[in-house]
């Protein structure tokens, strides 16, 4: 089965073009006419990613992976990692500086938004060195 | 069905690509050195019409002449109006208007308050009841309504379920004025002057409602140079010609205001508001909105006019000409509150400000006929992107290197149209 693939670089701390990868996919899906409602779930977790690597992460990547019954959203960077991935899932933790804080983030729903609105995920991390989120999304049947 | 909203004079066009890269939904093409035009996708923004240097793209604004005989002539007066006419009162410009040949010519600003007020209920409503989502959007803008119909079908939830003003007042006024004249309806012709393009053809979607209260729509650059000279003459005139006029009261500046980005919320009581105007940040902020930001906004206030109404394509004048006037008008009038709250919360509570048709009823209806691209057409694209390496130059005929691979895969291009390739 033929499956599109497309990934973009996310840079640290550039939080004018955070957003920007999330914003062409989501451009990509609706000339696919892709449920409007999915799209949607795969654009708010897409950009609560995006923002997550740009406040905490290094560099990082995002890979999409698009097939007729499934939407594969990864988000990677190179650290500095998670140390406890039970307390970043809590609802309102959060590790944001005042600087963010300022701009209107670090409210510690990132993570829980996108466990929300994705079919499956997973997300490994080894502190100090890297982070992956990956996430499922299911073209058929609604979450 | 979605209306046409332009038309094409077909040898006035250079080609020239200046409509096609202008437009907000990518719906012209030149082809042999003429614009062709997918209307299905035009939101009716009127920015083609003000780009083309040749004029060859004009509205497809009905030609109808103002005041029927045997008929009662009533229209109703976007208060950006007003605004066009430098050293006039708003007075002067009702006035104005009867000398041309309506029997009444009726303010809306009153409406907009009553409007305004609307909103105010049905958002505090919603701080409890959540029935809608945050941030609410205003359903004021036509062309951004069938925006979000065509390219943001998951906002529409989003639009404030509330009737516009000219429906609210346009269904009014018929039923008083031919209660009061003991005529029946029918003969009663409302006209509505407005800056806006996207009025001046009927929109039979059903929410967009104004044009079901309302039979002709007017743009204000048709009827301003005979205004004008009427507007002139009046001033020799004994003004006691036109005693008590039952409709015409003084408006408040909260109208001519109304039509400045921003102006509709300048009204409100409420907090956490934006005014967004021009249709590249109205886009940028839709976009926002779709991945979940601004959840934290209670209503925006989109205008796809940069400026607002004022700056509309049907409008005589220039939009800071226009805004300058208003402003001589806000310090002479200022923009207080002139209805009593306690009668508009009836209305509100009866349930007459509530639109009959839900925003998300319009899903699918401004949806595009063109067929879906599939997995293996996205491939095809990226690959062709890749080949062509380009810089959106438009000598294709498309506005843009992607969107003329599109057309490629779609098969309604062909690949040679690009220099690029060629070379």
């Amino acid at each position: 089965m033929s499956s599109l693939k497309k990934s973009f670089n996310i840079r640290s701390r550039d939080f004018i073009h955070a957003g920007e990868a999330s914003i062409t996919v989501q451009q990509l899906l609706k000339q696919m006419r892709i449920d409007p409602a999915l799209i949607r779930r795969i654009a708010i977790c897409g950009y609560e990613g995006e923002m997550n690597v740009v406040m905490h992460g290094g560099d990082g990547l995002y890979r999409v992976e698009i097939n007729s019954d499934r939407i594969v959203l990864e988000i990677s960077d190179q650290g500095p990692g998670i140390p406890d991935i039970a307390k970043a899932m809590e609802k309102g933790f959060s590790t944001a500086s005042d600087e963010h804080r300022e701009m209107g983030f670090g409210a510690g729903m990132g993570l829980p938004n996108m466990d929300k609105n994705a079919d499956e995920m997973f997300i490994e991390s080894v502190p100090g060195s890297r982070t992956r989120v990956r996430m499922l999304f299911l073209c058929k049947g609604t979450k | 069905m979605v209306p046409e909203y332009i038309s094409f004079v077909e040898k006035f066009c250079t080609g020239c690509t200046q409509c096609v890269r202008v437009c907000p939904t990518k719906s012209i093409r030149i082809r042999n050195n003429k614009a062709v035009f997918f209307e299905e996708l035009c939101i009716g923004c009127g920015e083609c019409i003000r780009v083309c240097p040749e004029g060859a793209v004009s509205s497809s604004f009905p030609a109808i002449e103002p005041c029927m005989k045997d008929k009662l002539n009533v229209v109703i007066v976007s208060p950006v109006l007003y605004a066009q006419f430098q050293g006039f009162m708003p007075g002067d410009v009702l006035i104005g208007l009867k000398h041309m040949g309506f029997d009444h010519a009726i303010d809306l600003s009153y409406y907009l308050e009553m409007f305004q007020y609307a909103v105010d209920e049905f958002v505090l409503e919603n701080r409890q009841t959540h029935n809608a989502p945050w941030p609410l959007i205003s359903p004021i803008c036509p062309v951004v309504i069938r925006l979000i119909g065509l390219n943001y079908p998951n906002l529409l939830d989003h639009i404030l379920p509330l009737r516009r003003p000219v429906g609210l007042l346009g269904d009014e006024i018929r039923k008083r004025l031919s209660h009061e004249h003991k005529i029946p309806e029918k003969d009663i012709i409302i006209y509505h002057i407005t800056p806006c393009h996207s009025k001046v053809v009927p929109d039979h979607s059903g929410f967009m409602d104004d044009l079901g209260y309302v039979d002709r729509a007017l743009g204000i650059n048709r009827i301003y140079p005979e205004l004008l000279a009427k507007m002139e003459q009046a001033r020799e005139l004994e003004l006691s010609l036109f005693p008590n006029e039952h409709f015409s009261f003084v408006p408040s500046t909260r109208g001519p205001l109304w039509g400045m980005s921003g102006g509709e919320i300048a009204g409100m009581r409420i907090d956490g508001v934006i005014a967004v105007s021009g249709l590249k940040e109205t886009m940028a902020y839709l976009e926002k909105i779709e991945m979940g930001l601004f959840s934290d906004m209670e209503y925006i206030e989109f205008r796809a006019c940069t400026e607002g109404c004022l700056g509309g394509p049907l409008t005589a004048v220039d939009r800071y000409m226009a805004k300058s006037t208003v402003q001589k008008f806000i310090k002479m009038f200022g923009i207080g509150r002139r209805l009593p709250r306690r009668k508009i919360r009836q209305l509100y509570d009866k349930g007459w400000f509530f639109s009959q048709l839900k925003p998300l009823e319009l899903m699918g209806v401004y949806q595009s006929k063109r067929k879906p691209l599939t997995i293996d057409d996205m491939k095809k694209i990226e690959k062709l992107m890749s080949l062509i390496h380009g810089n959106d130059c438009a000598a294709c005929g498309a506005p843009d290197c992607r969107t003329f691979v599109e057309d490629v895969v779609r098969g309604e291009a062909e690949l040679k149209d690009c220099f690029k390739i060629k070379e």
